[in-house]
């Protein structure tokens, strides 16, 4: 599984990177590309192939991005590189003012060259607050975050049991965790996947 | 004669490894619904560190996260203490460090997460982002995982 951390140098160093959302390199969201063998970071401390931030402008293929501890990062986007918002995406899909957590392989000039790129994605937990048609109003630490339920997109998971896009089960008082797409500069999350333990 | 004194039987982390669910959550400075999240019980937690969350560092911390009522009961270990996480579907693994308070184990008693026939109950542990996706992709949220001290 080096290899493709390789073949990200490669690309980036070659200079030929197009820009796909697909990945010449295989699915990058299968469970295999995460035991690519990589360097040990000593635990308790930044990993320098890790960036998040907020994108304040894309150049070409490069994603200038602004860390939440005012750090820039530019994330190179090569032809192996997965996107993901809400669902895998292409790069076009890409916009100043989204945030981001992205992976790859840190270049010798700085640059990060990115197997996979999450926009707007967030992960929280909470208690229903209340149910609408196509909402779930969620108490997070005290605040709400307003859920949509995205046509098509949104699957409720019930413990081991299998992806459902029936999401009528959800209960008001109900503890879950949300998977979704942040809506820039708001409270409200689209939805990906509903966590339930029962 | 001595009475033997009935005793609780030791945590299931001090007998080897234990598996459970992992999944992620933000710290320290971000955007988002994670702004306002802080730099953990630790004070020392970024989304962007080789860090964890335990449900047992301290006996306030295990007031709130209460693994016990879905059965598991946990050592107690402290900010900075190493875990070795490793996914169940992947194989990959990741050491890292103890930042923060987490999971809330008893508000998902008896969840369970599997990989094909391959399957871990209740939350025991929350990867930061960094953390996270070297062993999984973000996208997938929740995952059973084997959890050792490193």
């Amino acid at each position: 599984m080096t290899s493709r951390r390789n073949m990200l140098k490669s690309a980036v160093l070659a200079g030929g990177a197009g820009i796909v959302g697909a990945t010449a390199l295989g699915s990058l969201g299968a469970e295999a590309a995460f035991g690519a063998t990589s360097p040990q970071v000593e635990p308790g401390t930044p990993d320098p192939d890790f960036a998040e931030g907020r994108i304040r402008s894309i150049k070409g293929n490069t994603l200038l991005v602004l860390g939440s501890n005012m750090v820039f990062h530019n994330i190179r986007v090569v032809d192996g590189t997965s996107l993901w918002k809400l669902g895998p995406v292409g790069f076009e899909q890409a916009q100043p003012g989204d945030g981001l957590y992205a992976r790859g392989v840190r270049m010798p000039d700085g640059v990060l060259a990115a197997e996979s790129v999450w926009l707007n994605i967030v992960n929280i937990k909470g208690h229903i607050r209340n149910i609408t048609s196509d909402k779930l109003h969620l108490d997070h630490n005290g605040k709400e975050i307003l859920c949509h339920v995205v046509p098509g997109r949104s699957v409720a998971v019930h413990s081991d049991a299998p992806a459902s896009a029936d999401l009528s089960s959800l209960r008001v008082s109900q503890h879950v965790q949300i998977l979704g797409a942040w809506r820039p500069g708001t409270n409200e999350v689209d939805i990906a996947t509903v966590f339930s333990p029962h | 004669m001595a009475r033997s004194q009935p005793t609780d039987p030791p945590p299931i982390d001090l007998l080897g490894p234990v598996l459970g669910e992992v999944s992620w959550f933000c710290c320290g400075t971000a955007w988002g619904p994670c702004s306002s999240t802080g730099k953990g019980a630790c004070g020392t937690c970024n989304s962007g560190n080789m860090q964890h969350a335990w449900p047992n560092t301290s006996d306030a911390c295990w007031s709130i996260t209460r693994p016990d009522r879905c059965g598991d009961s946990l050592s107690r270990r402290t900010c900075g203490f190493r875990h070795k996480t490793t996914a169940l579907c992947s194989g990959a693994s990741v050491v890292t460090a103890i930042a923060d308070c987490g999971p809330q184990t008893d508000l998902f008693c008896g969840e369970r997460s599997c990989c094909g026939s391959t399957c871990a109950s209740n939350r025991l542990i929350d990867l930061t982002p960094a953390a996270y996706s070297k062993i999984a992709s973000l996208s997938t949220g929740l995952r059973p995982c084997e959890i050792s001290t490193a």
